[in-house]
């Protein structure tokens, strides 16, 4: 690998050491290069105790652009998980979706405990995220360890070191959580922006296009990324037939499910405000009504004066007339 | 019988209402994808077209260059420039991208310790230490180094005494250039941090000192402000004069020295959203 890329380059510096880095897995995370392209990496991370994705442990690629670590990376998830879309890139503002808050000074370990530590959050409609039940996503944390990527070769069950009683994993799940706030804080308001926008629909294109991105850094990256592609979609496909079984809770099954459900969520929303006025109409609505009823009667009063300056001024005239015509 | 048809008829209609729906919902979606990716792209094609028009850091340039930007008849800014004019020969402009006034700084600062080695040196141990303070302050050692260490090259071949030509070449590197104006931003985010009890108070929005820093500071493109300028200034114990022009009456141009007191030996021209350098 040291005599394909441009030692002096900044980006391919700074990955060789995030490489060296990251070489050990430790019980949360682990990532590495692809063997013959160092701007794709395989990850995988550990689903946080005390959530829906316990047990769970989770692969998907990073893909970086050519100027690393100046712009983000892109982060895709290949294991259902029911919290991120499969195959899609994330929405975090530490993605390549929000570059504009991207600290350059932030690494490849700070996108993983961003994930890890972003996993419990809501979705929300934010591009790339699902909103499933506690149930489908503990059924997919236990199905996660079977998931063994042909890419890089990784199974999940001996990815991460295994967890111990003895390890610490609250300095690191504190890490985590602390850091998922940070980037959930600047995430809520283009979150809202774009749920507004109606958020959904990212597409295999802008995956595609980011591959083609890398591309220009690392010559083999193309067919990597087919290969992948290709290989995502069954992924999609086990998927696929799964929310079927149980179509009662009303939840988010498809994309196009879960828009529909957006939809009528923004209806219900819309619909929501009068039906919660009631609650509050006791206190508020007597000055309301009072107020009405004042200008009610100002209304009329000032009509009946009205009334009485026109019929005088009628009469007036009409006097007038009286008076010339007799 | 016929209730049964009618019921079935109902369906159909709202299966058919459903569809449509989805559908739409589908092309909102899309549409919002690719609104997403049309502003990036935009954005891409504003920057790059700034960069083909304005060089990172230009060469020294006459006064007479800011006169002409400005249409004879708009007296405000003539005034203005004629009364800089006064005290400042040369100006020497950095490219519009947001990082303009962390360029300015260091190359001005740079530029102004070739020819006095006692202030580099002391300059260069302030610098050699800003990175252990940074990494006490929780910055990871190894994102953190090769910013530091672009930095501290140009240093270091500042007191090789190279000519001119040669730093505004290292400025006018994008990697280089970019990775000084990282650390320097880190450098302004490391002291706003350290002394978070006394910028709380300027910071808007109810956000932390931190959650600032996150926000304004550390990412590539977001402009400067007084708050950042003090800041950087005392973090690196260098003054910095900055001259205020804008659209305001009066004919003269304020100027403020950060920090209050100093003896600057860097002149800044701000324009509304904008840093260049000026010379005496």
């Amino acid at each position: 690998m040291e005599n394909k890329y441009n030692l002096k380059s900044p980006a391919v510096k700074r990955l060789m050491k995030e490489a060296a880095e990251l070489r050990d897995p430790t019980e949360h995370y682990h990532a590495q290069p692809l063997e013959d392209n160092l701007f794709e990496w395989h990850f995988s991370v550990r689903g946080p105790p005390d959530s829906d994705f316990d047990g769970g442990v989770y692969h998907g690629r990073i893909v970086l652009p050519p100027e690393y670590p100046m712009k983000p990376p892109s982060i895709i998830l290949l294991t259902p998980n029911g919290r991120f879309e499969v195959g899609k890139k994330i929405c975090l503002s530490i993605s390549g979706h929000h570059p504009e808050t991207w600290q350059p000074s932030w690494s490849i370990r700070t996108a993983l405990i961003a994930i890890i530590g972003f996993m419990p959050t809501k979705g929300e409609g934010a591009i790339g995220s699902l909103d499933y039940t506690p149930e489908e996503r503990k059924a997919l944390a236990k199905k996660s360890q079977d998931f063994c990527c042909e890419a890089c070769g990784c199974s999940m069950r001996s990815a991460l070191l295994a967890l111990t009683p003895n390890s610490n994993p609250s300095a690191e799940d504190d890490k985590a959580k602390e850091l998922a706030q940070q980037i959930n804080f600047k995430a809520e308001s283009s979150v809202s922006r774009q749920a507004s926008e109606s958020g959904g629909a990212e597409s295999e294109p802008s995956t595609l296009a980011q591959g083609d991105a890398s591309t220009s850094a690392g010559q083999e990256a193309s067919e990597g990324s087919q290969a992948e592609e290709a290989e995502e979609s069954p992924a999609t496909g086990i998927e696929g037939p799964r929310p079927s079984t149980a179509p009662s809770t009303g939840r988010p099954l498809s994309p196009r499910q879960r828009r529909a459900q957006q939809h009528s969520q923004q209806v219900q929303r819309d619909g929501r405000e009068p039906a919660s006025r009631p609650l509050f109409a006791p206190t508020p609505r007597q000055p309301h009504d009072e107020s009405n009823a004042g200008s009610v009667v100002l209304i009329v009063v000032l009509t009946l004066a009205l009334a009485a300056l026109i019929f005088r001024r009628i009469y007036l005239a009409q006097e007038y007339k009286f008076d010339y015509e007799l | 019988m016929r209730s049964c048809r009618r019921r079935k008829q109902i369906s159909i209609a709202k299966m058919a209402e459903e569809k449509q729906e989805s559908s739409q919902g589908e092309v909102e979606g899309v549409n919002c994808l690719a609104y997403d990716e049309a502003i990036i792209a935009q954005q891409d094609r504003i920057q790059q077209e700034i960069a083909n028009s304005n060089p990172l850091v230009s060469d020294r340039q006459d006064f007479a260059v800011l006169q002409r930007e400005y249409a004879e008849d708009d007296t405000v800014y003539q005034l203005k420039i004629k009364d800089l004019h006064k005290k400042y020969s040369y100006i020497r402009k950095t490219r519009p991208d947001g990082n303009c006034f962390y360029r300015a700084f260091g190359f001005a600062h740079l530029e102004s310790l070739l020819d006095d080695s006692k202030e580099l040196q002391k300059f260069k141990a302030v610098a050699t230490k800003s990175k252990h303070d940074l990494v006490n302050e929780g910055f990871t050692e190894f994102t953190i180094e090769d910013f530091h260490n672009t930095f501290m090259d140009l240093i270091e071949l500042c007191e090789k005494q190279p000519s001119l030509q040669e730093l505004l070449n290292s400025f006018n590197d994008q990697n280089v250039s970019d990775y000084v104006v990282v650390y320097l931003r880190l450098l302004t985010s490391g002291y706003l941090q350290r002394e978070f009890g006394f910028f709380q108070h300027f910071i808007e929005g109810g956000r932390s000192v931190k959650e600032f820093c996150q926000q304004e500071v550390e990412p590539m493109s977001k402009e400067s402000d007084h708050i950042h300028i003090i800041a950087l200034a005392q973090a690196l114990d260098v003054s910095i004069l900055v001259e205020y022009m804008d659209r305001g009456e009066g004919g003269t141009v304020n100027h403020h020295v950060f920090p209050e007191g100093g003896d600057p030996r860097i002149f800044l021209l701000y324009r509304p959203g904008h840093y260049d350098i000026l010379y005496k």
